[in-house]
């Protein structure tokens, strides 16, 4: 059997990576471990640059085990970016707060990075499963790792708990297929289904992996440990784990979804459209009374999870295009925003909304990053948000569910509200203290790299539209 | 006559056993304890599966031996974490754990 | 009554048994030791089922290194007072939880019954260590590799997380 490992050069750079950074971090003195975090992001945008050349590679490996295909290239760019962005902005928070652990930071980071870009290119429910657990045990050890950080231990053993009863569930249900279909490919699986029978159990196993992964992508009603835990992880942990593990669980979700079950659409359809109403109308709700800056924007990551949901729903080229954009787009605004909470607390700011008032005063720069990422999250044209809720709006208008547009646009003014409130305290009220608030070089060019790529893709987005569009043509 | 059906419905119950322990305990490892069982019962319907359905195939069995992994995975790190929480408060209740709402 | 009969209903009563006592005993120390049986029990389901490699590994992995982890975890965080009794009750989801998973396996038993199994006919191989070790490291090699990671992880995870803190701020 000849097998194609040019297909899996990333998967191997990346294992490679994460483990030269284990030993080199074992010989490197305690405080002199910022050159190997550097190191570390330039591995990363080693496998960057070689995952944008094989974005057109297709295939299969071990008998549809694991799949290469665009989309997965796509899903594993977005997700390397945001581990380059977080591993950036959080060099001097680790080191601040969690002294001595900068090592332990990077290689989990890049382990937790292969998990999930190998989640999104399983073929196969087992590779599924272990790199799902692999990407979840890593972001529990990162979000646990923080002890100095009060709090840390108590989201971390949260997150466990919760996570190992969603992945129990999960597995429920992926056993069920495997009865039903015999066969744990997703291939098999589509093609079983579309012989055209369905058996009772069948059903079951959807309703279980619908839960299991809803958990992943914190849908309602299984957003409860979000909130917990983004509040409680050291943030540059809260950044990566709102955007890339999000990102990834999207990859997987659509994949199987897309790929394994549209023979039976109708049977699970019904459960996903109402399971994103309520994540966008719940999430949008929930964010307005929150007073901490973190519990705000992991309730508004939950309504955006359900914004790219829309995509799935729409289950046309048009829709996965525009989810793909948004999910590219989210990942950019949601960094930026906590980012600039990442460089205020270094500053020795708080997490709560109010310890933001007159921001602008302290650092015009950090408050009109955090304007633009928030104004971008609320869809506010110039801004790149904007055009990506207006894309995936219009797939669904295609799909004639015109009444899940209006809720969807109705609570998209909602999330304006709230996202206005922290623009409000950064520019309208008067600051605690006026000490200017002084950002290190690494986050300036971070932050500003991110703004600049939010407001070019707003202004111009043909060339990431014609990327996703092509990208979604994997499906269809 | 022992069919499929009757290991099913045995690892569906030990599957409920431990969801309920899940749901209703105090004591974090207990939880962790009782989400073992779970995938314990998870491990009873591939094995089945396997006998029943696919007796040429070892797919499921292979399954199986990843889902023990990942379980043992699971349960050091729990421990690591709780014995980490169990110093700084000398509690595992998960009701007091309430730095955090739930 | 045929052997393997009586051995599924014995071995059936020990598992599912012990795994209530897991759940409704109130000292932690006896749902671990439950536990243990109830893992020994479904490695006995195993060889019914003709798995003979998994149930080694269940006895292994399980009934030894798992259970013997979570005696350990236990030792190491109910030190102190030394009361034992009351270290497992439950918490104030108890009856909603009961009433919902009741109705929960109703739902899971009816659909299991329902559905139609098309059974499988062809022999069950003879030497199964041999043929899992055969698919392990070719069509399973991605996920096994997979594994050795999360293995490593998981190990300096749990270091990197339960070792004393030195100089706590």
């Amino acid at each position: 059997m000849a097998i194609n490992f040019s297909l899996i050069i990333p998967e191997m750079l990346v294992a490679g990576l994460a483990l030269l950074v284990m030993i080199i971090s074992l010989l490197v003195p305690k405080d002199q471990k910022r050159g190997l975090a550097y190191f570390t992001v330039f591995g990363l945008i080693g496998v960057l640059v070689v995952l944008y050349f094989m974005l057109d590679a297709q295939g299969t490996l071990f008998n549809g085990m694991y799949i290469v295909d665009p989309f997965g290239s796509f899903m594993k760019i977005l997700i390397v970016l945001s581990s380059i962005m977080a591993i950036m902005l959080g060099v001097e928070y680790v080191e601040k707060f969690i002294t001595g652990f900068l090592g332990e930071f990077c290689f989990f980071v890049v382990f937790a990075t292969l998990g999930m870009i190998t989640l999104v290119s399983a073929g196969d429910f087992i590779t599924l499963y272990v790199a799902l657990e692999l990407m979840t045990i890593s972001f529990i050890i990162l979000v646990g790792f923080g002890k100095h950080i009060f709090r840390a231990s108590e989201a971390a053993i949260k997150y466990l708990l919760l996570s190992a009863l969603s992945s129990g569930v999960l597995l429920y249900g992926l056993t069920l297929v495997y009865g039903a279909a015999k066969t744990t490919s997703i291939n098999g699986v589509m093609e079983y289904i579309a012989q055209g029978e369905t058996a009772p159990i069948l059903v079951l196993g959807i309703i279980f992996m619908i839960s299991g992964f809803g958990f992943k992508i914190s849908a309602v009603p299984f957003h409860m440990w979000t909130p917990d835990v983004y509040e409680g992880a050291p943030t540059p942990v809260t950044a990566l784990l709102s955007v890339a593990s999000k990102g990834a669980a999207f990859g997987v979700l659509f994949r199987v979804f897309m790929h394994a079950l549209p023979g039976n659409q109708e049977l699970w359809m019904p459960i996903i459209i109402v399971l994103t109403v309520l994540t966008i109308v719940l999430g949008n709700f929930v964010a307005i009374p929150q007073k901490n800056i973190k519990r705000m924007l992991a309730f508004s990551g939950v309504a955006q999870a359900g914004y790219i949901l829309l995509g799935l729903i729409a289950f046309s080229t048009v829709g996965v295009s525009a989810a793909l954009f948004y999910a590219m787009i989210y990942v950019f605004c949601n960094m930026g925003a906590f980012g600039v909470i990442i460089a205020f607390s270094q500053a020795g700011g708080g997490d709560e909304v109010q310890d933001y008032n007159g921001l602008w005063k302290r650092s015009p720069f950090l408050a009109a990053v955090m304007l633009a990422s928030l104004l971008s999250l609320a869809g506010i044209p110039p801004l790149a948000g904007f055009f990506g809720k207006f894309q995936l709006f219009k797939a669904i208008m295609e799909q004639g569910y015109v009444w899940i547009v209006f809720v969807a646009l109705g609570m998209s003014m909602v999330s304006v509200y709230y996202y206005l409130l922290v623009a409000k305290a950064m520019y309208f009220k008067d600051p605690h203290e006026d000490s200017p608030i002084k950002v290190s070089l690494p986050i300036q060019v971070t932050l500003l790299a991110i703004t600049l790529i939010t407001l070019f893709l707003g202004i111009y987005p043909t060339p990431l539209t014609n990327l996703a569009t092509q990208v979604a043509k994997t499906f269809f | 006559m022992i069919t499929l059906n009757h290991y099913l419905l045995l690892s569906a119950i030990l599957f409920c056993i431990g969801l309920y322990g899940a749901l209703s305990k105090k004591n974090a490892i207990a939880i962790l304890i009782c989400i073992e069982l779970m995938l314990n019962a998870v491990n009873i319907n591939l094995v089945a599966f396997t006998k029943f359905l696919t007796p040429g195939d070892l797919t499921g069995q292979i399954f199986a031996i990843f889902v023990i992994v990942v379980a043992a995975c699971e349960i050091a790190v729990g421990l690591a974490i709780i014995i980490a929480i169990y110093r700084d408060r000398s509690s595992v209740d998960v009701e007091n754990l309430d730095w955090l709402k739930w | 009554m045929e052997l393997h009969v009586i051995a599924f209903w014995l071995i059936a009563f020990v598992t599912l048994g012990s795994a209530l006592a897991v759940v409704f005993l109130t000292n932690i120390v006896h749902s671990a030791l439950a536990l243990i049986l109830t893992f020994l029990g479904i490695a006995g389901l195993y060889l019914t089922l003709n798995a003979d490699f998994l149930a080694a590994v269940q006895v292994l992995v399980y009934a030894g290194a798992v259970s013997i982890l979570i005696v350990f975890g236990i030792m190491l965080i109910t030190r102190g007072d030394g009361r034992m009794a009351d270290t497992n009750i439950f918490g104030k989801y108890k009856y909603t939880a009961a009433i919902v998973i009741t109705a929960f396996l109703g739902v899971l038993s009816h659909y299991i019954i329902k559905t139609p199994w098309q059974m499988g006919t062809a022999a069950l191989s003879e030497n199964t260590m041999g043929d899992i070790a055969e698919l392990l490291f070719s069509d399973y090699v991605i996920p096994f590799e997979l594994a050795a990671i999360l293995l490593t992880v998981a190990m300096v995870g749990a270091i990197v997380i339960a070792r004393e803190v030195k100089n706590p701020k």
